[in-house]
């Protein structure tokens, strides 16, 4: 089977998303860079064949094209490494795993329009758009403050998933529309796991610490 | 800077060996960090070169780096190392204020003057207690102080039992709870909340539920507090 090939924008938190699960699948994809600031390429007819809104990521395998991260990460993990357990069978877990990608494709699209609007120019209310992103980061810090009580140390589990792979972006870029890590002492905690992760990579904004 | 009294910072169990958290007393910027060797630093969190926060760097060891150029300060605050001039012996003059730090009840406590002999006295608490969660609240401390008994825990009311400076004594249920409040700005608070004895994880999990719904009970009559401060 020939690699997957990714449209990506280097400065798109979901298209790091599917970045950092095909590093940590260990896949090679081949990359199709999209230029979406100032370019507005991903609104292009070619694009929009392939994602009706014109949304990032995309990914195309032989016949089969998904636009939506949380698609891709789940189609990822289920079709290409099942073994490595980015997407555990377990019916519960894996309706955990369900639980978390709803919230990361719902409650945490302010925190992808707070930091467009912050960083690209994008149109928004910057200040509803930081207190609708620090309401989920504080849902997410209690839940990761609960599983710290039993050391669990990933959203859905002893071990990552892709639940983790889609809600980290949003915390991990906080400070680009303004939101430090102070508060957040699970999440600081949680993200420290998330880095140890094998095949862990940054995008610009998250830090290489060397 | 008059912040000369014991402030409560973080939970120690939160600042790990190896990392850093910023952190704001009256709207004044820290941060604090934990070396290698496992002893607690309270900073300005600002680097001297181009004002960066030392909170958004990393911790090797007993240095911690900027995040921007690599800047490298030991834990007397001396910068030691600049990657862009390897061979320079860098100024005695590129330092960071550093402040007292001490931990008490599981809890790191910072006072803010220049260091000298001449500390208030520790925060009395007890030896044997369980962190439980550091909460951010939308609400000036002496407000969040004096409503922590209003809110109901499992239907009744919480029984505060001491009040001393920032440390609040509560019986929630069966659990003996101290609660360290600090003054993070004007209009924001920090309630570290540590349990004493040991807790099991269910009943840790009972407090972090009522801990949420004071953040949200507390925040809901600041905000209506400053509604009606705007209507007058």
């Amino acid at each position: 089977m020939s690699n997957p090939v990714l449209y990506n924008y280097d400065l798109d938190e979901n298209c790091y998303k599917v970045r950092l699960l095909l590093s940590c699948l260990g896949i090679e994809a081949e990359t199709i860079a999209v230029d979406v600031f100032p370019g507005n390429e991903h609104l292009s007819p070619a694009i929009r064949a392939m994602s009706p809104k014109g949304s990032l990521p995309v990914l195309k395998q032989g016949d089969l094209v998904l636009h939506e991260a949380e698609a891709i990460l789940a189609w990822l993990a289920r079709s290409q490494k099942p073994d490595k357990g980015f997407l555990p069978n377990d019916p519960d877990t894996f309706a955990h795993v369900m639980m978390w990608l709803a919230f990361s494709a719902r409650e945490l699209d302010v925190a992808v329009r707070a930091r467009v609007t912050a960083m690209m120019d994008a149109p928004g209310d910057i200040d509803a758009l930081r207190s609708g992103a620090r309401e989920a980061l504080r849902i997410m810090e209690d839940h990761m403050t609960r599983q710290h009580f039993d050391d669990v140390e990933y959203v859905a589990g002893a071990r990552a998933t892709i639940a983790d792979i889609a809600l980290f972006p949003s915390f991990a870029l906080s400070r680009d529309y303004n939101i430090d890590h102070d508060a957040f002492p699970a999440l600081r905690r949680w993200a420290r796991a998330v880095r140890r992760i094998d095949g862990f990579i940054t995008m610009p904004g998250i830090p290489d610490y060397h | 800077m008059s912040l000369r009294d014991w402030y409560p910072l973080a939970l120690s169990r939160d600042i790990t060996p190896g990392t850093s958290a910023g952190t704001r007393v009256e709207g004044h910027e820290f941060v604090v960090w934990r070396d290698a060797g496992g002893a607690a630093h309270i900073w300005e969190d600002r680097c001297p070169h181009r004002g960066m926060k030392m909170s958004f760097g990393f911790v090797r060891g007993d240095h911690i780096a900027c995040l921007y150029h690599g800047w490298q300060y030991d834990s007397e605050g001396q910068c030691r190392h600049i990657p862009a001039h390897p061979d320079l012996d860098v100024p005695a003059t590129i330092r960071i204020a550093r402040f007292a730090v001490l931990e008490a009840g599981g809890i790191i406590w910072g006072c803010f003057n220049e260091v000298d002999g001449n500390l208030p006295r520790a925060p009395e608490l007890p030896a044997a207690t369980t962190p439980v969660r550091s909460l951010f609240i939308d609400c000036p401390a002496q407000r969040l102080t004096a409503l922590i008994a209003d809110i109901p825990f499992e239907g009744s009311a919480p029984n505060v039992t001491t009040r001393t400076g920032r440390i609040v004594g509560i019986t929630l249920g069966d659990n003996v709870l101290i609660a360290a409040v600090q003054p993070v700005s004007g209009s924001e608070s920090a309630l570290h909340l540590i349990a004493t004895g040991a807790l099991e994880s269910q009943h840790l999990k009972q407090i972090s539920t009522w801990s949420e719904q004071l953040r949200r009970e507390v925040e809901a009559l600041t905000s209506k507090d400053n509604d009606g401060e705007i209507a007058a």
